[in-house]
């Protein structure tokens, strides 16, 4: 019993990440409409530019946790005009060529980050942002929690929290909302396409750099090929509980953490990848939509 | 006129193999042999390398080994009094790019070093087999050099004679240590060194208990550190990727592992990524490589000071030496079997290369001797160290007898 | 013809095949990556058909072409007219599901890779013979009825269907198509290579031939047959300096495509054009 409920923490650890991943790339989806198949990938870079900041200040833990949301926030606003771009010139959603431009920013970030940063080895980030040194939270044999899981969960809960809050209780969320469903009529009713565009965008980076921030927390450490690990599991994650359902999003994403933990822990780490497609895609065959519904 | 485009293509794409159809190997030069006055004035030596993507930091460290050697032996006036020059190829990961890479040179070179990823290695190498050209993967293991014996040369003896008395010596020095469990990952020679090691282990009377796979992309390592952990060993083999067993390593540590001369890292984790990840956390950890840091002799401290003036201070990575080595040998079959770089001795003298260095007798590599039998070389020592902030300290030196 | 030509057409082949496989089922919007897993599957059984059974090489090729369409029919039961994103976590699964089960076969050369597949003669031949072959059907396809019903899918789903297009019915028939091509194009790497790895067929060559149908053009036949040698190519004449940051020229080029020419470089109008002045000739 120990082990199993070691087991399903671990997978509540692994999912968390997952669930941050995939409130972002939600999140973009509801407010610009763009799949960022790559938007883990950007959250990596945003990791690597809190990690050089932290470098050269000296790990001022302060400055290292802005540089990470300003750059996932400036990143967001730089390629944004690029997705909009593309959407204009094809008078509708163009789901296709925005995965695939996506994949193109993708394949720049991760190659610039192998090529050109620490060697294209992976980064650390030190003790005083993990909580390593710290010690557990809370540990009973091999239940174990750490004070940067903690850490790291909670302000991942209230950031999502707050932007549900946003998105769905303010009139900013609804001008958001309202912008992605139909930019005419959003227009029409006198919503400022461009102001609302870019705060939302700016949204999602703060999403983005948080997210970041968190995942540094949790894994202590990243690589240029962690988006990639990622980024397949978070798209696949997104469409099983329904392309931009949020709450759809992170009850999946919790499920598929557990789900590896269990394969890893009682079978074989060799086969958890293959396992975890094969059960989303069993739901994917059952239901098209998402085992929550499209909310698009 | 549909059918004209039709016809429009149908015409490229038959020209295309209609010219492709003349795809022959052109057989490397003459086969006689005649005294040559031909004199070469450059020896080129082409390095199939991997220098870009994600392994391109160590790829960079094997060429630099390369590099300095060839540097060290113009200084010294070259092979035979004629300057050499290695030219680095970059073949990335990728197989495709390695054929065409390799084709290129199947035709007019003397020998090539390389390739480095085993995908490369494979596609690659049988190219150089068929036209006749030795090459020197020195970086693989012995299972994949193997299968182009003669005209491939092995750098490492067959993996499951050279690990085992490595693993038995980590298994004695903790005499109390009864039950090990290994964390694999499934990737090229992985599997078979694991298998190498619980040899090893077996040898040592410790129970081997049930291995732990590691996913080639796990992010979070608290699964499979509790699995381990739940069959209650007293020992652990890492045989995955330096990052993976930095992590494995961490999260052990988080949850109460404390005796890290209990745990045993595999040689191809020994790069920066360990040492960047795991930091000062892998204090006491063993770990068994090929190449001995601290070794006292004037040319390893030479290379040593010279790899850390242009690498920021960093250690030289374990691998380095091996291309500086396969330069040397390069250098000293020209010069003991009187290769002349004539284009149209070519033949003969790429097998006079391959039969020279497979036998090599007694060769003075950059950190020790050896001899070679038939492209395997025959006691070349394994090294098991401690790690000390972030350096390896020698515990003590196996040389595996090749039986 | 020397040898490194010789590799280049060869391999360029395989990619101009495989961007087809993509092309194929991407005429009705479908990403099929599935047939990444075919080319696995069929170049691997090709491999082990050639070593242990000394079957030859055209009977392999046959096999793994029909073996490649009978894996990609029976999935497309399923996903024949599903939305894209069932089809793309398809292809993600069975590219899991296919690595995995090979890494894990030892009669496969599980994670050590595949090694001593004969050489055969005339390969290239037959792999051009082939690239010919397709790109007749593909033509014939392009310019038929059923062509053009492709072409409503893409455009609007519903509002091909209300006309009477049976959705499901094409897009099953360009999955085991594109199935077929991906099989047999797993047996030639096979014979071209002579040994397989299983990290060859994974994600990197999604990403080079998405760039490649992406880049060329996905709304005619003619942008694979032009990206591939181009793309493939290109790197392998740049210095060595440029061509190591070929991946981010990859991305560059592609996100500069899709901003400029979202059709990609070969669009229908430019392929019209060409027929033009080939007709007028």
């Amino acid at each position: 019993m120990e082990i199993f409920i070691a087991q399903i923490i671990n997978g509540i650890s692994l999912g968390s990440i997952y669930v941050l991943l995939v409130t972002g790339f939600n999140l973009l989806l509801l407010v610009a409409m763009i799949i960022h198949f790559s938007f883990p990938i950007v959250v990596v870079l945003s990791m690597y530019v809190s990690w050089i900041v932290l470098g050269l200040t000296g790990n001022n833990i302060f400055l290292g946790v802005i540089a990470g949301i300003v750059s996932a926030i400036l990143i967001n606003i730089i390629t944004a005009p690029m997705f909009q771009h593309i959407m204009k010139k094809r008078g509708d959603v163009d789901i296709n060529s925005t995965m695939v431009l996506s994949m193109g920013i993708g394949m720049i970030i991760t190659d610039f980050l192998s090529h050109s940063v620490n060697s294209g080895f992976p980064i650390a980030f030190p003790d005083n942002l993990t909580g390593r040194n710290l010690g557990a939270f809370f540990q009973i044999g091999m239940i174990s929690i750490s004070r940067g899981d903690m850490i790291s969960l909670s302000m991942g809960i209230v950031f999502v929290l707050g932007l549900f809050w946003i998105l769905y209780k303010t009139r900013a969320g609804r001008a958001f909302r309202a912008i992605a469903e139909d930019p005419a009529g959003a227009k029409l009713v006198g919503i400022p396409i461009l102001k609302t565009g870019l705060q939302s965008y700016a949204m999602t980076g703060v999403l983005g750099g948080v997210s970041a921030v968190s995942i540094a927390i949790l894994l202590g450490s990243a690589s240029p090929g962690l988006g990639d690990q990622l980024g397949h599991k978070v798209l696949a994650v997104s469409i099983i509980a329904g392309l931009g359902n949020l709450k759809g999003g992170l009850i999946i994403g919790i499920l598929l953490g557990i789900l590896e933990a269990l394969v890893q822990g009682y079978w074989s780490g060799t086969w958890s990848n293959s396992i975890a497609f094969v059960v989303m895609l069993l739901a994917i065959l059952i239901k098209p939509k998402g085992i929550f519904g499209i909310k698009l | 006129m549909k059918k004209r485009i039709l016809l429009v293509f149908m015409l490229v794409i038959l020209s295309v193999f209609v010219f492709a159809n003349g795809a022959k190997e052109e057989p490397a030069a003459s086969t006689e042999t005649v005294q040559s006055s031909f004199q070469v004035t450059e020896w080129e030596i082409p390095f199939l390398n991997c220098l870009t993507g994600p392994i391109a930091s160590i790829g960079e460290y094997l060429e630099w080994g390369a590099e300095r050697a060839a540097w060290e032996i113009n200084q010294a006036g070259g092979i035979n009094g004629v300057p050499v020059k290695v030219t680095g190829i970059d073949t990335a990961m990728s197989p495709e790019t390695g054929t065409v890479e390799m084709a290129k040179l199947a035709k007019n070179a003397l020998v090539v070093m390389g390739p480095v990823p085993e995908p490369v290695i494979l596609a690659a190498v049988p190219i150089a087999v068929r036209a006749g050209l030795y090459s020197f993967t020195a970086t693989t293991s012995y299972e994949y050099a193997a299968k182009f014996f003669p005209w491939a040369i092995s750098w490492f003896s067959p993996t499951e004679e050279k690990l085992p008395p490595v693993v038995t010596a980590w298994a004695k020095k903790n005499p109390d240590m009864k039950n090990v469990v290994q964390f694999v990952e499934n990737y090229g020679a992985w599997p078979g060194m694991a298998k190498a090691h619980e040899i090893g282990l077996e040898k040592a009377g410790v129970t081997v208990l049930n291995q732990v796979d590691v996913p080639s992309d796990a992010v979070t390592f608290g699964p499979l550190v509790v699995k381990a952990l739940s069959q209650n060993p007293d020992g652990i083999v890492f045989a995955a990727n330096a990052e993976k067993v930095a992590k494995l390593i961490l999260e052990l540590q988080s949850r109460g592992w404390e005796d890290n001369s209990k745990l045993l890292v595999f040689s191809s984790a020994d790069d920066g990524a360990l040492y960047t990840t795991g930091g000062d956390n892998l204090n006491g950890v063993m770990i068994y490589n090929y190449v001995d840091p601290d070794l006292d002799t004037q040319r390893w401290k030479e290379f040593r000071a010279a790899f850390k003036a242009d690498h920021d201070g960093m250690e030289p990575f374990s691998l380095s030496p091996n291309y500086y080595d396969a330069v040397y040998m390069i250098k000293r079959a020209i010069e003991e079997t009187g290769i002349t770089g004539d284009p149209a001795m070519l033949k003969e003298e790429r097998i006079k290369i391959r039969d020279y260095c497979n036998n090599i007798q007694n060769f003075e590599g950059l950190m020790f001797n050896w001899s070679n039998k038939d492209g395997v070389p025959q006691d070349k020592p394994l090294f098991l160290f401690k790690i000390e902030n972030g350096k390896k300290v020698l515990v003590e030196k196996v040389v595996p007898s090749n039986k | 013809m020397s040898l490194p030509l010789y590799y280049f057409l060869a391999i360029t082949a395989v990619y101009i095949l495989m961007t087809w496989a993509l092309y194929l089922p991407y005429r009705v919007a479908h990403l099929h990556f599935i047939v990444v897993a075919n080319m696995a599957i069929s170049g691997y059984f090709g491999g082990y058909a050639a070593i242990n059974w000394n079957w030859p090489f055209l009977l392999i090729l046959a096999v793994g072409l029909i073996l490649g369409a009978v894996v990609a029919f029976i999935v497309s039961i399923a996903i024949g007219d599903a939305p894209t994103f069932a089809v793309v976590i398809v292809g993600f699964t069975f590219i899991y599901i296919t690595k995995t089960v090979i890494e894990n076969w030892e009669a496969l050369g599980s994670t050590m890779g595949m090694f001593g597949i004969p050489m055969v003669n005339h390969v290239l031949l037959v792999a051009y013979l082939f690239v010919l072959v397709t790109g007749f059907f593909i033509y014939r396809f392009d310019n038929s009825r059923l062509g053009r019903a492709a072409s409503a899918i893409f455009v609007n789903r519903e509002l091909a269907t209300s006309f009477g297009v049976n959705t499901k019915h094409l897009g099953m028939f360009l999955q085991t198509w594109a199935g077929a091509i991906g099989g047999a194009t797993g047996v030639l790497y096979a014979f071209i290579m002579n040994s397989l790895f299983p990290d060859f067929f994974t994600f990197h060559i999604i990403g080079i031939t998405m760039t490649m149908l992406f880049l060329g053009g996905y709304t005619t036949m003619w942008g694979p047959l032009l990206a591939a040698p181009v793309l493939w190519g290109l790197p392998l004449l740049l210095p060595q300096e440029v061509a190591s940051w070929k991946m981010i020229i990859y991305g560059v080029l592609l996100i500069v495509i899709l901003l400029v020419r979202p059709e990609g470089a070969i669009t229908r109008q430019v392929a019209a054009r060409v027929r033009s002045i080939v007709l007028r000739r």
